[in-house]
C-alpha cells in the first residue's frame, strides 16, 4: 500500500512531469474541443497550430493526426550554441530561460512544467528544466518532425556528458550546512544526482553533528573539573577550518 | 507595475481553475514525494480534484455506449487523462502512507497539535495501524516485562524513544518568489535567495518558505 521509495522523484516520475510540458502541434484532423480535468482543450482545426500537453501531442502523434512542432533550443544551430557556452564556462549550468513576470501575492506562481518553455514561441537560447526528457521523448515519437534529427541527438548527448560532468565536479562545494546553488540544473539531473548529493550532505552533517556534540560534551565537562581548555580544543578549531 | 506585470495578471487571472488545480496538486505530490516529513493535507484541493474526477467517471461511463469512432477517441484522450490524475493522486496518498507508517507515533503526537496534518481517513488509518502495533507488542513481548518498563514513549535518559523523520536532510528547492536571506541554523552559512534559484539546503532551513508557497521543493 505505501510507496516503497526513497524521498525523490524516479525518472519515470521526472518523465511523467515532463509531459505535461505544453508543445506546439499542427494537427491533420478535426477534434472538437474537450473538457478536460486539467482544464479545456480548445478544438483543433487543421493546419492552425495549437499547444497542447506533451502526452496528448504524443497520443496524437501515434495515430497521425497530428505534427509536433519542436521547440526553438531544440535546433542544431541553439544546441551548438548552448553547447558552446556550456564547455567554455567551467562554472555552473548555462542559464535557464527568463522567467515570466512576477505574479501578485495571492496568485499561484507558475513553474516548470507548466511554464510555456517548450512551444514553438519558446526562447531559443536557454535550456528549460525538462529539456533532457522532453528532447529524448520527442526524438523518439516524432524524430520525422526534426529537420536533423540525428544531430539534435548527437547535441543532446553531448550537453548531456558536460553537465553530468558538472554535477560530479560540484561535490567539491558540497558542505554540511548545504547551500549549494544551482540555478539552470535540468529535472533528470536532479532526479540522478539527489541520492549522491543529498548523501554527500547528509553524510558530511553527520559527521560535523558527531564533532560539535563531542566539543561540547568536552566544554562541559572542563567546566565541571574546573582547568580551561587543553591544546586538544584548539586541534579541533583547526580542523574545522 | 509596468505593462509586462500588467499582462501577466490578466494572464494569470484567464488560467481556469481546473489547470490552477493541476498545478498545485503537480506541486503537493512532488513536496510529498521530496520532503522528509509529512506535509499539511490540502483538503479544500483534494475535494475539488476529486469532485471532479468523480464526475469524469461518470460522463464516461455514460459515453462508453457510444459506438462513433469519433466518440471513441475522444473517450480514448478523456480516460488517459484521468489515469494520468488518478496516478498523481495515488502516488501522493501513497507517499503520505509510507510516511505516516515509518513515524507513526511521531505523527500521532503531531496530528493532535495540528489537526490539518491528516485527512480524516489517514487519522483513522493511524489510528488503527498504532492500536494494531501496539496490541501486537503487548501480546508478543510487552505483557511479560514489569509494568514501570512497558512505556514506548519513554525520553528519560535524553534520548526519545519516539523517532522522528530526518528534518535535517538536504533537498532542492527552487524560489518562486524573491525571498531574501536564507540561514541555516547551526553553522554560519547565509546566502541571498532571488526567484528562480535553485538550492540544495536542509529541509530544516526551508520549510517555512515551502509551506507558505514562497518556495517549491523539487
Amino acid at each position: 500500500m505505501a510507496l516503497p521509495l526513497p524521498p525523490g522523484l524516479t525518472p519515470p516520475e521526472v518523465a511523467f512531469l515532463c509531459e505535461m510540458e505544453l508543445v506546439t502541434v499542427i494537427p491533420r484532423q478535426r477534434l472538437e474541443g474537450l473538457a478536460l480535468l486539467g482544464g479545456p482543450i480548445a478544438a483543433l482545426n487543421p493546419p492552425h497550430r495549437t499547444s497542447l500537453p506533451l502526452w496528448l501531442a504524443l497520443l496524437l502523434k501515434r495515430q497521425r493526426r497530428a505534427n509536433i512542432l519542436p521547440p526553438p533550443w531544440l535546433s542544431p544551430h541553439s544546441l551548438t550554441a548552448i553547447l558552446d557556452h556550456e564547455t567554455e564556462n567551467e562554472e555552473g549550468f548555462s542559464p535557464p530561460p527568463r522567467l515570466p513576470p512576477q505574479p501578485s501575492n495571492n496568485t499561484l506562481p507558475i513553474s516548470p512544467p507548466f511554464l510555456p518553455s517548450s512551444t514553438a514561441e519558446a526562447a531559443p537560447d536557454a535550456l528549460p528544466y525538462h529539456w533532457l526528457e522532453l528532447g529524448e521523448m520527442l526524438l523518439g515519437a516524432a524524430s520525422d518532425d526534426f529537420e536533423d534529427p540525428d544531430n539534435v541527438r548527437k547535441l543532446l548527448r553531448g550537453l548531456r556528458e558536460v553537465r553530468m560532468a558538472k554535477l560530479r565536479k560540484g561535490v567539491d562545494v558540497l558542505d554540511a550546512g548545504g547551500g549549494v546553488q544551482m540555478n539552470g540544473v535540468g529535472g533528470m539531473e536532479v532526479s540522478e544526482g539527489r541520492a549522491f548529493i543529498g548523501g554527500v550532505v547528509d553524510g558530511l552533517r553527520k559527521i560535523a553533528a558527531s564533532r560539535e556534540q563531542q566539543r561540547r560534551d568536552k566544554e562541559r565537562e572542563e567546566r565541571e573539573n574546573g582547568y580551561p581548555g587543553t591544546g586538544d580544543y584548539e586541534d579541533d578549531e583547526m580542523d574545522m577550518q | 507595475m509596468d505593462i509586462d506585470d500588467i499582462l501577466a495578471e490578466v494572464d494569470a487571472q484567464s488560467i481556469p481553475q481546473e489547470t490552477k488545480d493541476l498545478q498545485e496538486l503537480t506541486r503537493a505530490w512532488i513536496a510529498e514525494r521530496v520532503a522528509p516529513e509529512l506535509l499539511k493535507w490540502p483538503s479544500a484541493l483534494m475535494d475539488r480534484v476529486l469532485e471532479r474526477i468523480r464526475q469524469q467517471i461518470e460522463s464516461v461511463e455514460e459515453q462508453t455506449g457510444n459506438l462513433d469512432p469519433k466518440a471513441n477517441f475522444t473517450l480514448i484522450i478523456i480516460q488517459t487523462e484521468l489515469e494520468r490524475f488518478k496516478f498523481l493522486i495515488r502516488s501522493f496518498l501513497r507517499a503520505r502512507l509510507s510516511k505516516i507508517d515509518a513515524h507513526a507515533a511521531h505523527y500521532a503526537a503531531r496530528a493532535t497539535s495540528t489537526p490539518s496534518l491528516l485527512s480524516s481517513s489517514e487519522t483513522q488509518y493511524l489510528r488503527s495501524h498504532t492500536a494494531l502495533l501496539s496490541a501486537h507488542y503487548a501480546a508478543s513481548f510487552l505483557g511479560t516485562f514489569p509494568a514501570s518498563l512497558r512505556g514506548l514513549e519513554d525520553s528519560t535518559g535524553g534520548v526519545r524513544m519516539v523517532d522522528g523523520p530526518d528534518e535535517d536532510g538536504a533537498v532542492f528547492v527552487r524560489a518562486l518568489r524573491d525571498v531574501g536571506s536564507v540561514g541555516v541554523e547551526g553553522t554560519e552559512r547565509r546566502f541571498e535567495v532571488r526567484r528562480g534559484d535553485v538550492w540544495v539546503v536542509r529541509w530544516s532551513a526551508v520549510r517555512g518558505w515551502v509551506e507558505m508557497g514562497d518556495m517549491e521543493v523539487i
